[in-house]
């Protein structure tokens, strides 16, 4: 199946922060779910997406098209949603399509009258008398107007009430049933995407240490409790990393059989949630 | 590309109300010259549009939608024409209303002041950092307002040379001249701006 995104060893570097050789590749008609602290890169990653970052090397492609020659062939086809409000905030959500609306070829302003209604959008107020949950909402009528494949959003919830996340995490899975569809957004709320997401993607410190199916990740992650005495340089192999309190130990591991092949009924096994991952992996993770 | 120029005028909406009577307080004060006035309200629409374009916001939207940066960058100098051109018909009709005499050489003289001005400081708003841009324009606004004539009549008096050069053109070289010039410092402006932009991260 065609890769609707394709990062090739793509590397940028700020001060003080770099993303190196990221390779990640995202298949039609699924949602990712990218995940990270703040400050691991996600934003500066999406950016590079959609061509407001240029990389300093490595190949982007975007339904298999180049930046450099189809960029409006390949921005029609996206709908964006960022985590601030990019709308001029003194115009009226009216003026605001007016001035979106026309970018697009594929514009349909019934369907955008239609998510207005549905979001209970008022279209004659500024902007920037919008909510944090009602500014999203206009972001996300405007992105979904004009039928795109692809769907990027940064932080959608961030800010929002959880009701409205919800909401949100329902309108997401509605629009999956286009199957043509493909979704990826970051978010550091790592419990919105148990619901919806088909694969995740984790970025560390500018690394992308993994991007799995949720299913992998929820079969071969797992917390292993146990007393302190089954750890020695041999066993601890089998986790990427433990922790040591007085009572015992807890550890990540992202191989639950060898886990259960070692330690047998000595250890407690549960399940890890994308939080305990991501917890567990901060700081000098030591990945094999 | 003609909706990116068709979004100042939505912008700028509420701001194009007071357009007139902007242009009716330089009228009645009565004292500048119908050239001044013409060079005023061309200004008005393209620099005010800066103020939207210089937020970091507005250039996350419009390369995000499917426009080229070199599109972004040409609407701005081709709308600023356009505006200009649009700023023109008022003020004449508000000229021509209030008994005002003035030239077609008024208009020439204040839409070539413009475009010059406009050459040298486009690139600006996309050099310097976003809040400074509008203080650095009024200065050098005001700079060449101030020392402009100056520094002409001293080339005048000085470079005789020069002096007798353009008084030996006919007048229609010399505005041919001068159109050359000045289009082509607009030109070379446009060129930079749009490199400036393309480098350019969101």
């Amino acid at each position: 199946m065609e890769n609707i995104v394709d990062l090739k060893n793509v590397s940028k570097t700020f001060k003080g922060f770099s993303i190196e050789n990221i390779n990640l590749q995202l298949k039609q008609g699924f949602v990712t779910g990218f995940i990270g602290a703040n400050g691991a890169g996600k934003s500066t990653t999406i950016k590079m997406m959609m061509n407001l970052l240029k990389p300093d090397s490595g190949e982007i492609k975007l339904f298999g098209l180049n930046y450099k020659e189809h960029e409006k062939e390949i921005k029609e086809r996206i709908g964006f949603v960022y985590d601030g409000n990019v709308f001029f905030e003194g115009l009226n959500l009216k003026d605001i399509k007016r001035i979106v609306g026309p970018a697009y070829k594929q514009w349909d302003d019934t369907l955008f009258k239609q998510y207005v209604e549905k979001f209970e959008l008022p279209l004659n107020k500024p902007m920037k008398t919008f909510s944090k949950g009602m500014q999203m909402k206009a972001s996300l009528a405007i992105a979904l107007s004009h039928h795109a494949e692809l769907i990027i959003m940064d932080e959608p919830t961030a800010g929002l009430d959880p009701i409205f996340r919800r909401e949100l995490l329902d309108l997401l899975q509605e629009l999956m049933m286009d199957s043509n569809r493909t979704i990826f957004f970051s978010t550091h709320i790592t419990s919105d995407l148990d619901r919806i997401a088909d694969y995740i993607a984790f970025i560390q410190h500018g690394d992308l240490v993994f991007h799995k199916s949720i299913h992998d990740v929820a079969e071969n992650y797992a917390i292993v409790k146990g007393a302190i005495d089954l750890l020695d340089s041999d066993t601890e192999k089998a986790f990427i990393r433990v922790r040591r309190t007085p009572t015992g130990f807890q550890a990540l591991t992202d191989n639950t059989a060898t886990v259960k092949d070692t330690f047998g009924d000595t250890v407690v096994i549960d399940r890890a949630s994308l939080e305990d991952i991501m917890y567990y992996m901060k700081g000098d993770y030591q990945h094999v | 590309m003609f909706n990116l120029i068709r979004r100042d005028a939505i912008l700028q909406k509420k701001m194009l109300l007071t357009f007139i009577p902007f242009i009716l307080v330089f009228i009645i004060i009565d004292s500048h010259h119908p050239a001044f006035i013409f060079l005023v309200a061309s200004i008005f629409i393209p620099f005010n549009a800066y103020s939207y374009d210089e937020k970091a916001e507005t250039n996350i939207l419009l390369n995000s939608l499917p426009y080229t940066r070199k599109e972004i960058i040409a609407a701005r100098y081709l709308g600023s024409i356009l505006y200009t051109l649009l700023a023109f018909a008022v003020t004449s009709i508000t000229l021509f209303i209030f008994n005002r005499p003035f030239t077609l050489t008024d208009i020439a003289i204040g839409g070539g002041l413009f475009l010059l001005f406009a050459a040298f400081t486009f690139p600006l708003f996309y050099i310097l950092k976003p809040g400074h841009i509008s203080m650095v324009v009024i200065i050098i606004f005001l700079v060449l307002a101030a020392l402009g004539p100056p520094i002409v009549r001293f080339l005048a008096e000085h470079f005789t040379a020069i002096t007798i050069f353009i008084n030996d053109l006919s007048t229609e070289t010399l505005y041919m001249g001068t159109t050359l010039v000045i289009l082509t410092l607009y030109a070379i402006s446009w060129i930079v701006t749009t490199i400036i932009y393309q480098r350019k991260a969101f």
